[in-house]
């Protein structure tokens, strides 16, 4: 099985360039398609009270992933806004805030919520400074710290995150575009190679296994390895240029992202063993790939949100796609922050599906070849 | 050694193979000769315990195959009708390969090896990858591949289709030295007659899922002994002389190729004067008619109505 394995990354490693395409359009289409900041919403904030500055309010709006709070004067605020060039705006004062709505829109109740949150943290941190008795600024930041230091490494857990609210949505251009093409295109990797199965079938090298000592459940479990390998390599190396060259922080989840693409892989494996055990030949294969690839990124929300999907019967159709549950495992963790056992439902989906692909693919594969 | 007893694979509606009796000798070269389609791809996957058989049984050493394929699968070497081989990588590294896969290891593989691109012919092409050999090339090394264990019984499906003259000779002789040196048992599939007239002892012959002939050379032509060929050769055949050759009551057959129709008659009848009258009558000016003895191909012929290769 080892050596079957070598071959394999032999030829893998002899040969490139396919996969180094793939991985090069992963990027480039994420780059293209959800580059620039023009995707994140701009909100025109007018701060109407200076004592806003330095707080955590202003810290706050600074660090949203999703809003691009951007200060200006009042009147450009209300220009703005009555030009359509802003759905919403914000004016903020010391202890309240007012929010501008352009357009009715969900954004609207997230950057209430958003803005309310950062309100209220800020009511947190005056009662903590009035409690710890703190009135010099380098008090204040003391107590800041610990706090911080306090919720980093909590004793307790603290629910800090604001936006965890149950119908909180948050569409993130970049992350969604980063997202949904790494997964939509690590599904063609991996399915070529799965196909090399079928091949070795067809031209006999199968035959010459099965009469060797080796045994075939090796040809199997090399072939899956490979497959799943390469397939985990590709998504490996697109998020790391997104992490440590386009500087995309995952929420600052970078290892867990990685971690719930194991899941998606698997069930893409799972997936491309199941249509080589359905398809008869190398042309009807090459002309089903692509077409299931597209499909399911287009129930699954790889190229869309599915948030703005309405249509009843995708939303039902997007429930039996590997896509929209890998979807959903990184944005849990990289926008919401999601801990692993909340993400467990969508992984053991994954899971589940891969066993069961797997299995009937596998079978499929044994009867035809009898 | 090994045995087929009224074997038959039937796959939906059609039989591949239908009923086939066989006997392989330790030590011959057998040939299973049959155009496209005769199920002869089939029928060794049966015996080599690849596929099962819907009805019949394979029996090596007297004993069934079907319930426990290892004793067979232990001496077998398979040649397999596709190149099946990794195309990507060298020639050296497909037989190291399929060398390990076979447990060959360290020095005993390196000699292998070396042997075997000897054998084959490829020793300067070794470091090549496969996917830029000529067919010949990549069908001596599809046969090296299944030497790499020393294999008792090696089988072979069309191991010479599409490659130059050449190639083909050097593969006959070095199937024919293995036989000869090292007393490999040999199964030879193939639609060319003399292949397999100049390799094997026995012959098999097929036509679609069914046996339609065997025994020695000798014996199969013998089948042709109470009839004989007749070939008539002219520039302008034309139909009229054609229809009148097929509306003879002598005649068994009509094959007809371009300037060229072959005839078989029994052998009592002489059947020149009436040929040149369908001649005359047909306005055909004849180049020549000639009786030829008889080759597997006429057999082939006078059994099915049909050539080996159309
Ligand atoms: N797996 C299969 N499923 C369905 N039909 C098959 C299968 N394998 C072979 N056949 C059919 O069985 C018949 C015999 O095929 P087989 O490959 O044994 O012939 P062959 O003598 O080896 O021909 P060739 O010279 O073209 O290799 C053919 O009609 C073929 O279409
Ligand atoms: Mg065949």
């Amino acid at each position: 099985m080892i050596g079957i394995l070598l071959a394999k990354i032999k030829i893998f490693i002899r040969y490139p360039l396919t996969f180094l395409a793939m991985v090069v359009m992963s990027i480039g289409f994420a780059l293209l398609i959800g580059g620039g900041n023009g995707n994140v919403i701009n909100v025109p904030t007018y701060i109407a009270d200076e004592a806003i500055h330095g707080t955590v309010v202003e810290d706050i709006l600074n660090d949203s992933e999703a809003f691009n709070f951007e200060t200006m004067s009042k009147d450009e605020v209300e220009d703005k806004i009555a030009n359509g060039k802003a759905e919403i705006g914000v004016e903020l004062y010391e202890g309240d805030f007012r929010v501008i709505v352009g357009v009715e829109s969900p954004n609207v109740g997230l950057v209430k919520q958003t803005v309310e949150g950062a309100y209220s943290k800020k009511l947190q941190y005056e009662q903590l400074f009035a409690a710890a008795n703190a009135t010099t600024d380098s008090d204040k930041e003391a107590v800041k710290t610990d706090l911080e230091k306090a919720i980093a490494d909590p004793v307790f857990s603290i629910q800090a995150n604001n936006f965890r609210g149950s119908d909180a949505v948050i569409i993130d251009n970049r992350y969604h575009t980063l997202f949904g093409f790494t997964l939509f295109f690590v599904i063609y990797t991996i399915a070529y190679n799965v196909f090399h199965i079928l091949e070795e079938k067809n031209n006999g090298v199968w035959d010459r296994i099965i009469l060797s000592p080796a045994r075939k459940w090796e040809m199997y479990v090399a072939n899956f390895m490979y497959s799943f390998g390469t397939g985990f390599l590709q998504v490996l190396i697109i998020f790391l240029v997104f992490r440590f060259w386009v500087g995309i922080e995952f929420g600052g989840n970078f290892g867990k992202a990685i971690l719930v693409l194991i899941p998606y892989v698997f069930s893409i494996v799972a997936l491309s063993i199941l249509i080589t055990g359905i398809v008869k030949t190398v042309q009807q294969f090459n002309a089903v790939i692509p077409i299931i690839a597209v499909s399911m990124a287009m129930i699954g929300g790889a190229f869309w949100p599915l948030e703005i999907v309405s249509s009843k019967l995708m939303l039902v159709l997007s429930k039996v796609v590997p896509i929209t549950y890998g979807m959903e495992v990184l944005n849990g963790v990289a926008i919401y922050g999601y801990s692993f056992s909340e993400i467990l439902y969508p992984i053991s989906i994954l899971l589940l599906m891969g066993v069961v692909m797997t299995g009937i693919g596998i079978h499929l594969m044994e009867k035809r070849h009898v | 050694m090994l045995e087929l007893i009224d074997l038959s694979k039937k796959f939906k509606q059609l039989y591949a193979v239908k009923n086939l009796n066989m006997f392989i000798e330790k030590g011959e070269i057998v040939g299973l000769l049959g155009p496209n389609g005769a199920g002869k791809s089939t029928a060794i996957s049966m015996l080599s315990s690849l596929v099962d058989p819907t009805t019949g049984d394979v029996r090596f050493h007297n004993k069934s195959i079907l319930k426990n394929p290892s004793p067979i699968r232990k001496i077998i070497g398979m040649v397999p009708q596709e190149i099946a081989l990794y195309t990507d990588l060298s020639a050296e590294e497909n037989l190291r390969f399929f060398g390990r896969i076979y447990r060959l290891k360290g020095a005993e593989l390196k000699q292998k090896i070396d042997e075997i691109l000897e054998l084959i012919g490829l020793t300067d092409r070794r470091k090549d990858i496969v996917k830029k050999f000529s067919g010949g090339m990549k069908r001596r090394l599809n046969i090296g591949v299944a030497l790499l264990h020393n294999p008792e019984l090696i089988i072979m499906d069309e191991p010479t289709v599409g490659i130059d003259p050449q190639s083909r000779n050097y593969i006959l002789e070095t199937v024919k030295r293995l036989n000869e040196e090292k007393q490999m048992t040999v199964i030879y599939t193939s639609h060319y007659m003399e292949e397999v007239e100049f390799l094997c002892d026995r012959i098999y012959i097929m036509d679609q899922g069914n046996l339609i002939a065997s025994g020695t050379k000798d014996e199969i032509k013998r089948i042709l002994s109470a009839e004989k060929t007749i070939v008539i050769k002219a520039d302008r055949l034309n139909d009229i002389f054609i229809e009148s050759l097929r509306q003879d009551p002598t005649i068994s057959s009509v094959t007809v190729e371009e300037k060229k129709v072959t005839i078989i008659v029994p052998k009592e009848i002489n059947i020149f004067p009436a040929v040149l009258k369908l001649a005359e009558e047909a306005k055909l000016e004849l180049n020549s008619v000639d009786i030829k003895t008889p080759t597997l191909e006429d057999v082939f012929l006078h059994l099915t109505g049909r050539a080996l290769r159309d």
